[in-house]
C-alpha cells in the first residue's frame, strides 16, 4: 500500500513537474538586474546583505535559488561573499553551481503579448491558430488550448531570453472578443501553461469596427453590453437575459454575447484578472477609461494605445495600465497619426504602469526582438531600469507570475543592446537549451565548417 | 457644356496623335526619344562644410580612422586622416575654405545608408487602400509599370528614415507578378515630386518576383498556379523580348514601341538591373540558371532568407543578396531563415546587403547589421565592424549601379554622410546630424527635419 502511494506522488510530481529531486541552484559572480522592490524582499531573507541596498543593477552578486522545503521556491543574493563563505553559508544543502564571471544576470524576459505557439506558419491557414473566424464562441476560447509547446518558435525565441509569453488570440468568432489569454514559460514541455485564465483580449479600434459591423460604436455597445450582463450574471445568480440579444431581431452573428460567453467576463468585472483592451485613439482611450464608471474594479490594460500620450495624465489618475511599443511613430492608420517616439517617455513623465511590447515586428516569431524594443525606448530618452522592468518584472507584477524566482538569464552584454545574446538559461531551476532549429541550420551551413559530408548528412 | 466639349476634343487629339505616331515608327526604335520623367533633383551646394575630430566608418571596409572631411560644392572635397585636429588653425592645412565648422569629436561619421528595398512612397503611411500602389495586381506580367509613378512623395516615412540616416533608397513595385516593373532608385530628399528626388543618371531596375507570391495571387485567375509555370511565364516573356530587342534595333522592320518589351530588352542590353524577390536557396539557383538561358545578369536577390546555403553559388555569379536580419517564418519560403543569414553569405565572398522593406525597419538599419554583425562572430566568424558597415551602403551602391557616386566616404563622391552620437553598432546610438550632397537635411539639437504636408495639423512633433 505504501509503495502504490509513493507510486501515484511519482506520477503526481511528473505531471505537475514538481522538482523535488532537481538540485537548487547557485549562481556566482553576476552582475545582477533586479528592481529594488523584488530585491529588498529577497534580500531579507538573508542577514548578510545591507538593508538600504537599491540600484537596480548589483554588482558581484551571489544568486540562491532553492525550492527546499518550500511550495514556491524563493531566491536569496549574497552581496560580495567569496565561494567559500557562500559553501558555508549553505551547508548542507544539495545545489549546483554556475559561475557568471561577472556576467549580466537578470531574471527572464517576459513578453507581455504575443501569438507565440499558436501557428506554424502565419500563411498558411491550416496551421495557424491566431483565429477563429468561424466560430461561435469568443471570450471562452482559451488560448492555451491552442498552444503548441513543441513549436520550433519556442525554442527559436527562448534564445533571444525569453522565458514568459502571455499569449493571446487575436480574435475569436468573428467578434470583438478575442477570447482568454494565458502566460505560459518557454521550456517547451507539456506543463509550459503557468496561468490558463490571465486576461480576456478586447479588440477596439479599427479592428473592433471589423468585428462589431462597422463601427466605434457598435464595437463599444458590444463591449458594454457583454459587461452589464456578466455584471448582471454575478448579482441575479445567471437569470440575466442578454440586452443586445433582446434587442436585434436577427442574430447572424455573434456580436452579443451569449449567457455562457459573458460568464467568462465574470472574473474581468470581478479585477480578479485584467481586461486587455486593443486601441489607439486618444479619444477611444477616453471612451475605455470611462467604462470604469459603471465597472470600478476593472482591471485594465491597453494594448497598442499609439495615442495614450495625449492623455497620459488621465490614464495615470484612473489605474489605466499600457502594452506599448516604443518603435511604432509612423501614422500607419487615420487612429494612429499622431503615434510617437515620445508615447513612452511622457507616459513615464506622467507615472503611468507600462510594459514594453513589440507589436509592430509580432508576427509568430517575432517576440525574440523585445529587447531591441526596450534599448530603443532607452535610446530615446528612457530610464534603462524601467525599459528592462517594463520587459520583465512589469509584465510579471500584472499577471502575478514569480518572475524572479522562477527564471535567470547570463547574457554576453547589456541585455538591451542589440549585440547581446544569453548564454545560460534557468527556468523552474532547470538550466534549458539555447539550441533550437535555427541553430541547427545554422550549424549546418556555417562557411566555416570544414565538411566533405554531403548537407543533408552534416 | 463647353468643359465636356473640351474633353472630348482632347480624348479625340489624343487617340489620332496616338496612331500618328504608331504609323511613324519606321526603322529602329530612337532610344533618345524614350526617355522621360527625368530626375530634377537640385541640391543646394553652397555650403562647404569641416566635420573634425571623427572617429571615421568610410565603407569600404577600411579600419576605423580619426579624421576631418571637407563638403565642398556638395562632394566630398578631402577626406584625411588626423590624429591631432583639436583647433581651426590646424585644420585649415587640409585647405577647405569652410562656412561651416562640425567639431565631431567622440562622435562617429559614416555614409548616408541605402535601403536597396523599400516601399516608402508606393506603400506609404497612412495604409488606407487608396495608397496601395506598389503592386500592379491585373496580370503577372507589367514590366511595362514604373514604380516612381506609384510613389507619393508626401510619404510621411520619407522623414522618418531620414532621421534614421537613410540617404537613398530603392523602391520597387510589390512581388505579386513575375514580372513587376521598374524600381527607381531615390535621394531621399524632401521634394513636391518624385522627379526631384531621383536620383540623377541612377539605373532603373526591373523587379521579378520568385515562388509563393505570384502563384497565390494567380493560382485562381489564369495562372501561374505553380512554380513551374512561374519559370514558363519567365521563359515565354523573354523570349518576346529577344525577338522585340532585335526588331527595335532593326532597319528593315516597322517596330511599334512597346513598354511591357521595352523593359525586358533594356535588360537585356545590360541597361536595367534585376533584382529578384526570392526566398528559398533552390529557387535562386534556378533563377540564376534562367539568367544564363536569356543571356542576362541578375544583380540581387532581394529577402534571400536561404542565401545562406548557396553563398558560394552567389560570389560564382557575381550576385547580390538583400537579407533581413531576423525576419523568418511568415511563410512557408522563409521558414528556413537564420540569424547568421547575411554574414555567412559575407564570409562566402558574395556581396551581401540588409534591407528593409519596411517603413518601421528602414529606421534601424543601422541596429538591423549590428544584430546580425554580432550573431555571426558568435557563430565562429571574425567578420570586423568596418566589413560589415559595407552591408549599409557599398553593397547596396553596388547593387543599384550608383556605387561611384555613393556608398563610400572617398575623395569627390557625394557627400551624403551620417553624424552619430556613439558608435553605431549600438541600440542606443542616433543619428545627430544627416547630409546629402552636403545639404544638412537633418540635425537633431537644432531641430531641422522635414515635415511631410500629411503631418500638418496633427498633434504630434
Amino acid at each position: 500500500m505504501k509503495n502504490i502511494f509513493i507510486y501515484i506522488l511519482l506520477i503526481f510530481m511528473f505531471l505537475f513537474d514538481i522538482n523535488v529531486f532537481a538540485k537548487d541552484l547557485l549562481i556566482t559572480n553576476a552582475k545582477l538586474v533586479i528592481d529594488s522592490e523584488t530585491f529588498r524582499e529577497n534580500m531579507q531573507t538573508n542577514t548578510k546583505l545591507p538593508i538600504d541596498y537599491e540600484a537596480n543593477i548589483h554588482e558581484n552578486i551571489s544568486i540562491y535559488r532553492t525550492t527546499y522545503g518550500r511550495k514556491e521556491p524563493i531566491i536569496i543574493f549574497f552581496k560580495d561573499l567569496d565561494i567559500d563563505e557562500i559553501k558555508s553559508e549553505l551547508d548542507g544543502l544539495d545545489y549546483k553551481t554556475y559561475d557568471a564571471e561577472g556576467k549580466w544576470v537578470t531574471s527572464g524576459v517576459f513578453a507581455p503579448f504575443s501569438y507565440l505557439g499558436m501557428a506554424d506558419i502565419g500563411g498558411e491557414d491550416l496551421t495557424n491558430d491566431i483565429r477563429s473566424p468561424g466560430s461561435l464562441t469568443s471570450v471562452s476560447e482559451n488560448a492555451s488550448d491552442n498552444f503548441n509547446p513543441s513549436s520550433v518558435f519556442i525554442a527559436n525565441n527562448r534564445r533571444h531570453g525569453i522565458t514568459h509569453a502571455a499569449i493571446s488570440l487575436a480574435a475569436a468568432g468573428n467578434s470583438i472578443f478575442a477570447g482568454t489569454g494565458s502566460i505560459v514559460n518557454l521550456t517547451g514541455k507539456y506543463n509550459s501553461i503557468v496561468k490558463e485564465t490571465a486576461f480576456v483580449l478586447v479588440q477596439l479600434g479599427q479592428q473592433g469596427t471589423l468585428n462589431s459591423g462597422g463601427s466605434r460604436a457598435a464595437s463599444l455597445l458590444q463591449l458594454r453590453n457583454g459587461l452589464e450582463v456578466a455584471n448582471c450574471n454575478i448579482n441575479s445568480g445567471r437569470n440575466c437575459e442578454n440586452s443586445l440579444i433582446r434587442a436585434i431581431s436577427n442574430i447572424n452573428n455573434n456580436s452579443a454575447l451569449s449567457i455562457y460567453e459573458s460568464d467568462h467576463l465574470i472574473p474581468v468585472i470581478r479585477g480578479n484578472i485584467p481586461l486587455v483592451i486593443s486601441v489607439e485613439r486618444a479619444v477611444d482611450i477616453i471612451n475605455v477609461i470611462e467604462l470604469k464608471n459603471s465597472f470600478s474594479k476593472l482591471d485594465i490594460i491597453l494594448l497598442g494605445a499609439s495615442e495614450a500620450w495625449k492623455v497620459a495624465d488621465t490614464l495615470a489618475e484612473n489605474n489605466i495600465k499600457v502594452m506599448i511599443d516604443p518603435h511604432n511613430n509612423l501614422p500607419t492608420s487615420f487612429e494612429t497619426v499622431d503615434s510617437s517616439l515620445k508615447n513612452i517617455i511622457i507616459l513615464d513623465e506622467a507615472e503611468v504602469d507600462y510594459a514594453i511590447t513589440n507589436l509592430s515586428a509580432l508576427g509568430l516569431q517575432g517576440v525574440g526582438t523585445l529587447t531591441q524594443h526596450a534599448g530603443n525606448a532607452v535610446g530615446n530618452g528612457l530610464d534603462w531600469n524601467k525599459s528592462f522592468a517594463a520587459i520583465t518584472s512589469t509584465p510579471a507584477r500584472w499577471f502575478n507570475i514569480p518572475l524572479i524566482n522562477n527564471s535567470l538569464v547570463i547574457w554576453d552584454g547589456d541585455p538591451l543592446n542589440i549585440t547581446s545574446t544569453p548564454v545560460r538559461m534557468f527556468i523552474n531551476g532547470e538550466e534549458q537549451s539555447l539550441t533550437s532549429r535555427q541553430t541547427l541550420l545554422r550549424d549546418r551551413y556555417n562557411p566555416n565548417t570544414n565538411s566533405d559530408k554531403l548537407h543533408k548528412y552534416r | 457644356m463647353p468643359s465636356l466639349n473640351k474633353g472630348f476634343a482632347f480624348t479625340k487629339t489624343f487617340i489620332i496623335s496616338g496612331m500618328l505616331m504608331l504609323s511613324a515608327c519606321s526603322g529602329p526604335i530612337d532610344r533618345n526619344k524614350t526617355k522621360a520623367f527625368e530626375s530634377t533633383y537640385s541640391p543646394n551646394l553652397d555650403t562647404t562644410t569641416l566635420i573634425t575630430n571623427a572617429k571615421i566608418i568610410d565603407g569600404t571596409g577600411s579600419n576605423t580612422f580619426k579624421g576631418s572631411i571637407c563638403i565642398h560644392q556638395g562632394r566630398i572635397k578631402v577626406i584625411s586622416v588626423n590624429q591631432t585636429v583639436n583647433t581651426i588653425k590646424n585644420t585649415t592645412n587640409i585647405n577647405c575654405e569652410y562656412t561651416n565648422l562640425i567639431d565631431a569629436k567622440n562622435k562617429y561619421v559614416t555614409p548616408g545608408i541605402i535601403d536597396v528595398h523599400s516601399h516608402l512612397g508606393n506603400y506609404p503611411t497612412p495604409s488606407v487602400s487608396a495608397h496601395n500602389d506598389g503592386n500592379e495586381i491585373t496580370s503577372p506580367i507589367t514590366s511595362e509599370v514604373y514604380a516612381e509613378h506609384g510613389v507619393w512623395p508626401q510619404d510621411p516615412g520619407f522623414d522618418e528614415a531620414l532621421k534614421g540616416g537613410v540617404t537613398t533608397l530603392h523602391i520597387l513595385p510589390g512581388s505579386a507578378n513575375l514580372f513587376g516593373g521598374r524600381g527607381v532608385t531615390l535621394r531621399n530628399y524632401p521634394s513636391r515630386t518624385v522627379q526631384g528626388m531621383k536620383f540623377p543618371k541612377a539605373p532603373y531596375t526591373l523587379k521579378m518576383a520568385c515562388g509563393e507570391n505570384p502563384k497565390r495571387v494567380y493560382g485562381d485567375k489564369g495562372g501561374p498556379g505553380s512554380r513551374m509555370g512561374n519559370f514558363a511565364g519567365y521563359r515565354q516573356n523573354w523570349i518576346r523580348a529577344q525577338e522585340y530587342r532585335k526588331n527595335r534595333n532593326s532597319d528593315q522592320r516597322n517596330t511599334s514601341r512597346n513598354l511591357q518589351l521595352e523593359t525586358l530588352a533594356d535588360v537585356l542590353d545590360g541597361e536595367i538591373l534585376v533584382q529578384m524577390h526570392c526566398y528559398r536557396a533552390d529557387e535562386m539557383v534556378q533563377i540564376l540558371d534562367l539568367a544564363k538561358e536569356f543571356d542576362y545578369k541578375v544583380t540581387a536577390f532581394h529577402h534571400a532568407v536561404e542565401a545562406y546555403k548557396i553563398g558560394d553559388i552567389l560570389k560564382e555569379n557575381d550576385t547580390c543578396a538583400a537579407m533581413w536580419a531576423d525576419w523568418y517564418g511568415f511563410k512557408m519560403e522563409s521558414y528556413d531563415g537564420i540569424l547568421e543569414n547575411i554574414p555567412f553569405v559575407h564570409e562566402s565572398g558574395a556581396c551581401a546587403m540588409i534591407h528593409s522593406d519596411s517603413g518601421s525597419g528602414i529606421q534601424r538599419l543601422n541596429q538591423e547589421v549590428a544584430k546580425t554583425w554580432a550573431h555571426g562572430n558568435r557563430a565562429g566568424l571574425n567578420i570586423k565592424k568596418e566589413d560589415a558597415w559595407k552591408w549599409l551602403t557599398s553593397n547596396p551602391a553596388r547593387a543599384l549601379g550608383i556605387l561611384d557616386q555613393t556608398g563610400t566616404l572617398e575623395k569627390d563622391k557625394r557627400a551624403d554622410i551620417i553624424i552619430w552620437n556613439e558608435d553605431p553598432f549600438s541600440t542606443y546610438a542616433r543619428p545627430e546630424k544627416v547630409f546629402l550632397d552636403g545639404q544638412l537635411l537633418f540635425d537633431k539639437q537644432n531641430n531641422i527635419a522635414p515635415k511631410s504636408d500629411f503631418r500638418l495639423g496633427y498633434g504630434a512633433q
